[in-house]
């Protein structure tokens, strides 16, 4: 978008286009694989593929308010909670892990050990010690998003520029205000990568969870439709994960946007600009 | 008010031994504005980390008003010359100027008023709630001195300040130096590798001898009190410092070649 905005700032006509090409250039893919799609259901005409307008028809017969509240929020509830508890978790451990080398060394090996356990296996696992209830579905988030969020986290803490953490230690900034207006914030960047890895593990594990070991919300919904050969109902199912997929990364997006405001500004500056 | 007693730092790496400053030995008066200067990697930045309190010397000590020192002492603010490093690029300026006086607890009022003193001392009044990476590099450095008087300091330490900007941003902040240092009457001391700046801003310029290094000379300079970039370097007297101190430095360089190659 800025590659095109750049060279023709002036011109009101251009101004005028330049939504519509904007819009343009956001929906023709989209619109591309939407026809290639009908095209090939409506060829095939095979049970499994419905094509686009029958899909629609269904989504909008399928997720009634009604089971919005029952299957959609509870699943949304869960994702969020999952999440937060990663997030609070990974930054929380990755602080004193950042900051000192001894601890480090001593807990790396395990972390590497426990990370490399994919989490969909600590499904049955937890089943067993937790039992069928939403806080075994929020561990399983938490045992997949944690990671990327602590790992980032333990980078960025040590990536503190030392002359910055000489500054501090000059004017005496100690304590929790060094933790927040030093480390913290210049490990902000790392902070904010992990967290936007873990946003999308934490849709993954929150669908596997439910359609393991749940009876109700969006991947337990999916699987009922798929076992029951409601084949649209299904799919409609599929893309409203998709649709929550795109919705949470544009919230995350605006979050990162106010909260990293100055690393783009320093980025910018540093090019040259 | 700053006493440096036979300073000596060993770095050891592995079982290598480094001796990167021998045995250091001076003190400034109180108010007095010293500059340091000495050849390339003289251990310049080794001392003023032992005399900031940043780094441990192997022996010898540091002494700030008396008291010696054993970790930053307050009422010493330091100047670094990696401005771009030295501003929290997530604060504002007014606010990276706020923060150390937050950390001495002072009341809102106070905080206020320092800051928006030494940010009008530096001419960035304008620029209080921009952001350090909006600024240009000479302006940034300004940002830093601004926060390093606003802390009131007894001592101020600058390491090179103006090593990475442009020459005349720098005529113009050597001027902002003399000035803030008369105004607020605080002891400075300048790190340089630059003899005319040296002898320009200093009442007294120390030379450094090469790694491992010890004074070797101590040159009082008697330019006056007023200086001006144009007048005062073009006098004699300024030449003929000058010429004392930059050949003061060629016999360390050549007194560390002949060392190293007699062994």
């Amino acid at each position: 978008m800025t590659a095109a905005t750049t060279g023709r700032t002036a011109a009101p006509a251009g101004r005028l286009l330049r939504l519509p090409k904007a819009l343009l250039r956001v929906l023709l893919l989209p619109a591309v694989l939407i026809a290639v799609w009908w095209w090939a259901s409506a060829t095939s005409g095979s049970y499994y593929m419905p094509t686009p307008d029958v899909i629609v028809q269904t989504f909008g017969e399928v997720w009634t308010a009604e089971r919005f509240t029952v299957d959609v929020l509870p699943s949304v509830g869960l994702l969020l909670t999952g999440y937060a508890l990663a997030a609070v978790i990974g930054v929380g451990l990755g602080l004193p892990l950042g900051m000192s080398p001894k601890l480090r060394a001593l807990v790396e090996p395990v972390l590497e050990f426990l990370r490399a356990i994919p989490p969909p296996v600590l499904v049955p696992l937890l089943m067993l010690l937790i039992g069928l209830d939403s806080s075994m579905r929020a561990a399983v988030i938490v045992s997949g998003c944690v990671w990327p969020v602590l790992l980032n986290t333990i980078e960025g803490v040590r990536a503190v520029d030392p002359v910055l953490a000489d500054t501090c230690r000059v004017y005496r900034i100690r304590g929790r205000r060094r933790l927040t207006t030093l480390v913290l914030r210049s490990a902000s960047p790392q902070i904010m990568a992990g967290l936007r890895q873990a946003l999308s593990l934490a849709i993954i594990l929150m669908v596997i969870s439910e359609m393991f070991a749940s009876s109700s919300g969006l991947g337990f919904a999916i699987v009922q439709f798929q076992r029951s050969f409601a084949i649209p109902e299904m799919w409609s199912g599929i893309i409203l994960l998709g649709l929550l997929g795109v919705l949470l990364s544009v919230l995350f997006a605006l979050v990162e946007r106010k909260a990293l405001g100055w690393y783009r500004g320093v980025r910018a500056a540093s090019r040259g600009e | 008010m700053l006493d440096v007693t036979g300073l000596r730092k060993i770095y050891r790496g592995g079982d290598r031994e480094v001796e990167a400053v021998r045995d250091l030995t001076f003190s400034l008066a109180d108010g007095e504005l010293a500059c340091l200067v000495g050849p390339s990697g003289c251990g310049k930045t080794t001392l003023l980390k032992c005399i900031s309190g940043l780094m441990r010397p192997t022996s010898g000590t540091v002494r700030v008003d008396g008291r010696e020192v054993t970790g930053p002492p307050p009422g010493m603010a330091v100047v670094f010359q990696e401005y771009g490093r030295s501003l929290f690029p997530w604060l504002t300026v007014q606010d990276n100027v706020e923060l150390p006086l937050k950390e001495k607890r002072l009341p809102k009022a106070r905080r206020k008023k320092l800051v928006t003193e030494s940010l009008e001392a530096v001419g960035l009044g304008h620029a209080a709630s921009a952001h350090p990476w909006e600024l240009s590099g000479g302006m940034q450095q300004r940002v830093a001195i601004a926060r390093a008087i606003a802390y009131e300091p007894s001592v101020l330490l600058m390491d090179e300040p103006f090593a990475a900007v442009d020459a005349q941003t720098r005529a113009d902040l050597e001027d902002l130096v003399r000035g803030l240092w008369k105004r607020f009457s605080m002891t400075v001391l300048f790190v340089t590798h630059d003899i005319d700046e040296a002898v320009y801003l200093g009442g007294r310029v120390l030379v450094l001898s090469s790694s491992p290094t010890v004074v070797q000379d101590d040159v009082e300079i008697d330019l006056g009190d007023e200086r001006d970039q144009l007048s005062t370097r073009s006098e004699p007297r300024f030449a003929e410092l000058r010429a004392r101190v930059y050949a003061e430095i060629q016999n360390a360089k050549q007194g560390a070649a002949a060392g190293g190659a007699g062994r």
